[in-house]
């Protein structure tokens, strides 16, 4: 009986000490770093470590509201993950499908349209920078007038918000689609195949076995793709600091960047970090949304 | 089995030593100003059961930070030839140089400051003085340093009035300069110019035959619609941006000769002569100029290596920045060298900005473009005789400084904002003009 206890509680024990390791840097650059921020984020925030700082309440937070640029980039991000999210996810599916088809070579093209993913995200944006160049000798450029000749003038991609934020879009989506597209080929191939027989026994046609079968099937990984990918998506900042760095007159900001330019550039720490966690709250909110939808979805099935 | 484990563990390891080697360096500043190293130099060859007699020398470290790329030659002098020249007059001292970017500068130096370790000195944007200074992070080298007014008095007043701040001087200047307007030679030639402006109408009415030689190429090209893009025209023009006293904008960022110089760069802009640069597009202003594509531009002594280095055949003609009502002004850049309240290593550091202000470190660092702040070195046979320094050197004696204000750079930022929504025709000058000034007075104390 002794031994009994002393082996689980030495198993415990090791437990603890695998943990241990991954605690402590998780304390250090996770959650002291978090709570600090909370704490700055109630003070006039002086960058000088021998003046003290004068606490002002939730006032970072109340400015905030009345700071049209916040709103305006809260607005974008918002678009953003909008249009990423989905883009990734519709292309991710439709590629999963069709690969899923595909015997022959598979593991080539699934490697291939997975490269993006582990492609430094910087050396990415910088040469989507480069192919949307505003002049006539950007790659995007030279291709629509040149050689489709479906304009007549370079489009000054960059000088205008609305037009700025598609190179942005396109790097956002090329980057995750791949990814998405693993997932949901993973889950695909988990269908059992006698699912697929049995109804194209009983004469359905390929595409309604695909939308009445094999989609619903995969709502649950549809819905936690969708998730991480909103999730990832409002952490958005490389490409839009990278690529148009939040011009034209801070109209292409999104939050992240903007707190980074409030942070670093205005010097308004504690404002800057009142920033941050009211994009935790909307991060956290919309999660919660998404996770009530894939309880009730997965309910239904 | 035995092996099959062993071999499954060191490539584990291997790979976690690739990953950690292939993460990116961190950037950390390399002094470490709290104690001093004890330094053993080689023992002497010895013969025999001699005894060694060994030194021991503790040495200070002093860190210097510049803005200098790493592959420049101004950098490639400074830690090749001028500092070695200086650690071997004082082997007890040791400057640790490091090079950031000029963009990254002010970001780095803010996380060192709030960390509490700041660089003990740094080559200073001369706009940064005044704000680092109220912010208490600079220490005042006029009472610092007992010999300060023997070097106050060698440098040029100008540049020496860009370290003072609310009673003190908080750093000496380290080197100046100035812009002049440089066009290429072959498109003014094409274009059947024999002589630069030397006035602004003159200047502008230039851009007709510029086109006629070339529809494609502008006349004028810069880099946004920043302060030191836009003061000397607002200066030559007679106007300004606030009064002396830095109390209001009011009758001047939006006073009538301002205005008329906005105008004219708008009607300018849409009529081809300005380069899309201004808005941020298009190719770069110093490929523009190399190529050809721009007639020229407004730019300082550092030009001509630039432009050397890609485009050799390339003729720059030098000319005074065009006159308007308030005379040909150009405005003043240049750096100042600064010393943190911070730092370890004041009385280090003080050495090492004499070694700065010193005739031959100046005159070393003239032949790298940098020109000098002390009125001994300008009036050298060196600099009298350059190819190219005496046409700045003429335009230093009117040029101005940018207001010494410590919210300086939130005020470059309306103005910059200003001009951008005029280029983009969203508001008429007057107007966005009279928001920019709503903006900046408050910033004044308005």
């Amino acid at each position: 009986m002794n031994r009994m206890i002393k082996k689980s509680l030495r198993n415990t024990f090791t437990a603890y000490l695998f943990i241990l390791p991954g605690l402590v840097f998780t304390t250090l650059w996770l959650f002291y770093p978090m709570i600090r921020a909370f704490q700055l984020s109630f003070y006039n925030w002086n960058l000088m470590p021998n003046i003290p700082n004068t606490f002002i309440g939730f006032d970072n937070y109340l400015s905030a509201f009345q700071d049209d640029l916040f709103w305006l980039t809260l607005k974008n991000t918002g678009v953003y993950v909008l249009v990423t999210v989905l883009g990734q996810l519709f292309l991710g599916l439709l590629l999963a499908l069709i690969l899923d088809q595909v015997t022959k070579g598979r593991v080539l093209i699934r490697t291939l349209l997975y490269i993006p993913v582990v492609t430094s995200i910087v050396v990415a944006a910088l040469l989507f920078r480069y192919l949307f160049n505003s002049s006539d000798t950007g790659l995007v450029n030279y291709f629509l007038t040149d050689v489709i000749g479906i304009i007549a003038k370079p489009i000054p991609w960059l000088r205008e918000a609305q037009t700025a934020f598609i190179p942005v879009f396109m790097l956002g989506i090329w980057k995750g689609v791949g990814w998405a597209m693993v997932i949901f080929l993973a889950a695909l191939q988990s269908i059992p195949e006698e699912y697929r027989e049995a109804a194209s026994i009983d004469g359905a046609s390929h595409t309604q076995i695909i939308t009445k079968i094999v989609i619903p099937i995969l709502i649950p990984t549809i819905l936690l793709v969708m998730i991480l990918l909103t999730n990832g998506a409002f952490k958005v900042y490389v490409e839009v600091a990278l690529i148009t760095g939040g011009n034209p007159l801070h109209r292409t900001e999104v939050l992240l960047s903007y707190i980074y330019y409030q942070g670093f550039e205005r010097m308004n720490f504690g404002y800057a970090n009142a920033l941050s966690f009211m994009l935790a709250v909307v991060i956290f909110s919309i999660n919660r949304i998404q996770l009530r939808q894939q309880k009730k979805l997965t309910h239904d099935i | 089995m035995n092996t099959k484990k062993y071999l499954r563990i060191l490539i584990i390891v291997l790979l976690l030593a690739l990953i950690t080697a292939c993460s990116s360096p961190a950037t950390e500043p390399v002094a470490d100003t709290d104690s001093p190293e004890l330094v053993s130099p080689e023992e002497p060859v010895e013969e025999e059961a001699e005894e060694v007699v060994e030194e021991v020398v503790s040495v200070v470290n002093v860190s210097f930070w510049h803005t200098y790329n790493e592959e420049s030659p101004e950098n490639e002098m400074l830690t090749n030839t001028l500092i070695p020249m200086f650690e071997e007059a004082h082997p007890e001292i040791k400057i640790e140089s490091l090079s950031v970017a000029y963009p990254d500068f002010r970001t780095k130096l803010m996380t060192a400051i709030a960390g509490g370790v700041a660089p003990d000195l740094i080559r200073a944007d001369i706009i940064w003085v005044p704000e680092f200074a109220d912010m208490g992070a600079l220490a005042a080298l006029d009472d610092l340093m007992p010999d300060f007014n023997d070097y106050a008095e060698k440098v040029f007043p100008g540049p020496l009035s860009t370290n003072y701040w609310n009673g003190h001087y908080y750093g000496l200047p380290l080197d100046t300069n100035t812009k002049v307007m440089l066009q290429n030679s072959d498109v003014l030639t094409a274009a059947g110019i024999d002589q630069p402006a030397k006035t602004v109408d003159e200047f502008w009415a230039q851009c007709a035959a510029v086109k006629q030689a070339n529809q494609d190429t502008y006349l004028f090209a810069a880099d946004g619609t920043f302060a030191w893009v836009m003061l000397p025209w607002i200066w030559s023009g007679g106007g300004n941006i606030m009064d002396e006293g830095f109390t209001t904008a009011d009758g001047y960022l939006n006073g009538p000769e301002t205005v008329a110089v906005y105008e004219m760069w708008l009607d300018m802009y849409k009529e081809g002569c300005i380069a899309p640069t201004m808005l941020g597009e298009g190719i770069d202003t110093f490929s523009g100029v190399g190529q050809g594509l721009y007639a020229g531009f407004d730019n300082g002594p550092w030009t001509y290596p630039i432009l050397a280095g890609q485009y050799e055949d390339v003729e720059l003609v030098a000319s005074l920045f065009p006159a308007g009502q308030g005379g040909s002004v150009e405005v003043v850049g240049g750096e100042d060298v600064v010393l943190f309240e911070q730092s370890d290593a004041k009385d280090a550091s003080v050495e090492f900005i004499r070694f700065l202000l010193s005739e031959e470190y100046q005159l070393k660092m003239a032949e790298v473009g940098q020109i000098p702040v002390l009125s001994s070195a300008i009036n050298s046979d060196y600099l009298q005789d350059h190819p190219y320094y005496g046409i700045f050197l003429e335009q230093l004696a009117t040029a101005k400084a940018r207001p010494a204000h410590p919210l300086w750079s939130q005020i470059d930022e309306i103005m910059t904002d200003a001009g951008q929504l005029i280029l983009r025709e969203e508001m008429t000058v007057q107007e966005a003009l009279d928001e920019a000034v709503s903006k900046i007075n408050p910033l004044l104390g308005n």
